[in-house]
């Protein structure tokens, strides 16, 4: 496999991670984040200062989910009071004061960021390359599978249920608040993860990249692939992942590529690309039921 | 003391400009509970096609005119297109339908008008103004007055006119204006046409001021905006013109003048997150919500 | 024997007016008790302030022998009371049966989220939920979306998860409203059982026959205030009731 593809597979499955985290978010919960690019950014900065100060990444990590877990459900508290746009529009906030404090505290680097992060150690050797894949690959697979439980228990049964309707599930004994920020925390640290694994990989990090457009991408992908779906956000990060190396001859359109292409596809298909609805869908039903025959 | 005189009055020119271009975002929040982001795009539209037109006819009100024509239509095709047949789904279907119409129309001046930052001059035929110890340049003096006017058609339209009847009413309930014979829809139309109108005037007018017009100049204000009508009270204009002018005043002095080390643009921000604490429906929000 | 729920001088305020006005009664444990009154009486706000939805400006609410004025709604879910909406509130992308089994979440909803990881998709928990749909006769819809039911199955559906919640006091927000005759007699039978089985039954009703039929006493509103108590029978030939329906010179409603 050619180190190009197994760079842009990397970036795939790093960000369907962030993905699959707004999706516990916005898809199972309900609630609208469009500063989700603040946990990355953060996952991926906390990370960087431990390892860049001389901690493993296997101890780093644990000490990052802590704190970015704590971190989702303070930002998430703004999703208890207010509802749609202002929750809209206060997560928007959000996601620029979080890129400020990074930029302007040279604690973190100021606009220079941080550099040289090490890479990750596994089992004495330095991971790069498809070696980083794997890993990364492996936390993607962990990811799902964390989704898979959240989805199957009683946690996300009552998330579900607030997105559906709060005042109904909140008379069966649902606490919208505990849920509610039960799933940013979720999320958050999934995001987190997403982040430590950007910040070993590009082995340089600076607040740019962690400013609205990021969250906008994170949201794209999970739209994309389906709100509330399972695979959907990994579905959406392939999807905008692949498409600009397509598209990649044509480098200078790429932006327009991928605005009109989220047009089009929240304009005719806003369940996304699994959602129920989809004409994906319902080809591949048809497909299913013509095998069966 | 001259000297925050000076910075008082550029920071109301500043906050007068973001009024102008935060009018047509609450006009349109105000009637489609939309968030229309895309509201920047049009506004990087206007500046662009203005200098444009003045350049090629020699004359600024020609520019603005047909800036604000452009933008007028490209606004109504924005509504119809895609916001119109994306009412039926939850609110963040249309946000980010605006999202993605914003990115590709950004790209779209980039790739058409190229990336260079382009200076707009222009010969504004005001005089200046000596109010004791300062004076009022041209520039300033035109803010104010294309401001001043617009607020004050603005102001005749919804309160003296049917329209303005009507859109009060379409508003507030469709559905009820619709039954009453409200034509809801050309109602939203000619809503997004007003707009759009002003916010090709702040294009045009910050593309003077300013002497600078760029493809992502729309980026900065597509979320500054949305902040001040939070902080105005959502869907209410003269909550988003008094938040634009406190804006301004509060970046230029705080930042030019006191010398505050905070990020300038985070700055609406925060002010919106304090003003939820303490007042969640906005400074100066509807009764009626 | 003390009764299951006692209002006393329950006020609500709205801005500047009072929706409901110090309104007081008492409901006996078994028994079916009608909330009626013509439309805006304050019928549907009372069950809100009872249920936990809204937080009474005056007054006290006391339930099971314990204070409930100004708790929330997933405290009273918990403390036993079960409530259906009058505008039906089901959860659309959901299945009926998965509706159900929201509500069967009990003890795993309250104290520390943790307590809310184990799989909800177990087979006594399904066995649990069809059970319950069986009761209310939607067995054999169980995979249906919920968005894609009629009114009728809605409303049985929304008694069903109210039931799930095992509750001691159900309140019914007018569950009788867009059902055909048949679905009528069927939910009859089901509210008696309910009772029968020890349930309280608190009910707002616009079927005169059916409310009148079913409830044991009635309290009847107007204006946010309470305008008479008692024997069905007795209400419905009260000059005030009839007038307060009906308008000056109107016809005693049959019970």
């Amino acid at each position: 496999m050619n180190d190009y593809a197994v760079s842009v597979a990397t970036i795939i499955a790093i960000q369907a991670i962030g993905a699959l985290g707004l999706n516990v978010i916005v898809g199972y919960a309900g609630q609208i984040s469009l500063g989700h690019a603040a946990f990355f950014g953060i996952g991926a900065y906390a990370c960087a200062m431990l390892t860049t100060n001389g901690l493993s990444f296997w101890l780093a990590l644990p000490v990052v989910l802590a704190i970015s877990g704590s971190v989702g459900a303070l930002l998430g508290l703004p999703s208890i009071r207010l509802k749609e746009d202002f929750l809209a529009i206060t997560t928007i906030g959000i996601n620029f004061i979080v890129e400020a404090i990074f930029l302007y505290t040279p604690f973190f680097g100021g606009a220079l960021g941080i550099g040289g992060i090490p890479r990750v150690v596994f089992l004495g050797e330095k991971l790069k390359g498809v070696g980083f894949l794997w890993l990364c690959l492996a936390f993607l697979g962990a990811s799902v599978l964390g989704c898979l439980w959240f989805r199957r228990s009683w946690l996300g049964l009552g998330c579900f249920a607030i997105r559906e309707d709060e005042t109904a599930a909140a008379s069966m004994g649902i606490w919208p608040m505990k849920f509610k920020l039960s799933a940013f925390v979720v999320g958050a640290k999934l995001a987190a993860l997403s982040g430590a694994l950007y910040a070993h990989y590009m082995r340089f990090i600076s607040p740019g990249d962690f400013g609205f457009p990021v969250s906008v991408m994170f949201l794209s992908m999970v739209v994309l692939g389906g709100m509330g779906t399972l695979w959907g956000p990994v579905v959406g990060a392939v999807v905008l992942g692949i498409l600009p190396e397509v598209f990649r001859p044509i480098m200078e359109y790429r932006m327009l590529l991928y605005g009109a292409l989220l047009l089009g596809m929240i304009r005719f298909q806003p369940g996304g690309l699994l959602g129920d609805q989809s004409l994906a869908m319902r080809v591949f039903r048809r497909l299913r039921l013509r095998g069966g025959d | 003391m001259q000297l925050f005189l000076e910075q008082l009055l550029n920071g109301l020119a500043i906050g007068a400009i973001y009024g102008l271009t935060t009018l047509g975002l609450a006009l349109v929040y105000g009637i489609l509970r939309i968030l229309h982001v895309a509201h920047a795009g049009v506004y990087a539209v206007g500046a662009y096609v203005g200098l444009f037109a003045a350049q090629w006819t020699g004359s600024l009100l020609m520019g603005v005119l047909l800036a604000g024509a452009v933008s007028s239509l490209l606004g109504v095709a924005i509504e119809r297109l895609v916001y119109f047949p994306l009412l039926k789904y939850p609110p963040y279907v249309p946000l980010i339908g605006s999202i993605a119409v914003f990115i590709s129309l950004e790209e779209l001046i980039r790739l058409v008008a190229g990336p260079e930052i382009r200076s707009f001059p222009a010969e504004i035929p005001l005089p200046a103004l000596k109010l004791g110890v300062v004076t009022v340049s041209p520039p300033l003096l035109a803010v104010y007055l294309t401001t001043g006017l617009v607020l004050l058609s603005l102001w005749f339209v919804t309160t003296r006119t049917e329209f303005g009847l009507a859109m009060r009413a379409a508003s507030q309930d469709m559905e009820v204006a619709s039954s009453l014979g409200v034509n809801s829809h050309r109602v939203v139309s000619l809503t997004f046409v007003i707009g759009s109108f002003t916010a090709a005037l702040a294009g045009v007018l910050v593309g003077v001021y300013y002497n600078q017009v760029y493809p992502s100049m729309g980026a900065v204000p597509a979320y500054k905006t949305l902040a001040l009508i939070v902080v105005g009270g959502m869907g209410s204009v003269p909550g988003a013109v008094m938040a634009s002018l406190l804006l301004g005043v509060a970046e230029t002095l705080l930042i030019g003048y006191a010398n505050v080390p905070l990020p300038r643009d985070a700055l609406a921000f925060i002010a919106m997150i304090l003003v939820l604490l303490v007042r969640p429906k906005g400074l100066f929000a509807r009764r009626s919500r | 024997m003390d009764p299951i729920l006692e209002v006393r001088d329950l006020s609500i305020s709205f801005g500047g007016l009072k929706a409901v006005d110090s309104v007081s009664f008492s409901m006996a444990r078994g028994e079916i008790l009608g909330l009626l009154g013509p439309n805006g009486a304050g019928k549907t706000t009372c069950f809100n302030m009872i249920s936990g939805v809204l937080k009474p400006t005056g007054g006290t609410i006391v339930f099971d022998g314990r204070r409930t004025d100004g708790l929330p709604p997933h405290r009273m879910a918990e403390l036993g009371v079960g409530r259906t909406f009058q505008i039906v509130r089901p959860f659309g992308a959901l299945t009926v049966l998965e509706n159900v089994c929201v509500a069967l979440g009990g003890f795993r909803y309250r104290g520390f989220p943790l307590r809310a990881s184990g799989f909800w998709l177990t087979r006594a928990t399904l066995e649990r939920g069809e059970e319950i749909l069986a009761k209310v006769g939607l067995l054999d819809l169980k995979d249906a979306r919920a968005s894609s039911l009629p009114i009728g199955n809605l409303r049985r559906l929304e008694i069903g998860r109210a039931l799930a919640l095992k509750p001691k006091l159900l309140l019914l927000d007018e569950c009788f409203s867009g059902l055909r005759h048949e679905e009528i007699v069927m939910i009859e039978e089901l509210v008696r059982s309910i009772r029968d089985s020890g349930v309280s039954v608190l009910l707002i009703e616009h079927n005169m026959r059916v409310a009148m039929g079913l409830s044991h006493r009635v309290v009847v509103l107007d204006h946010g205030r309470k305008l008479a108590e008692g024997l069905p029978q007795q209400v419905a030939s009260d000059p005030a009731v009839v007038e307060a329906y009906l308008g000056k010179g109107g016809v005693a409603v049959a019970p």
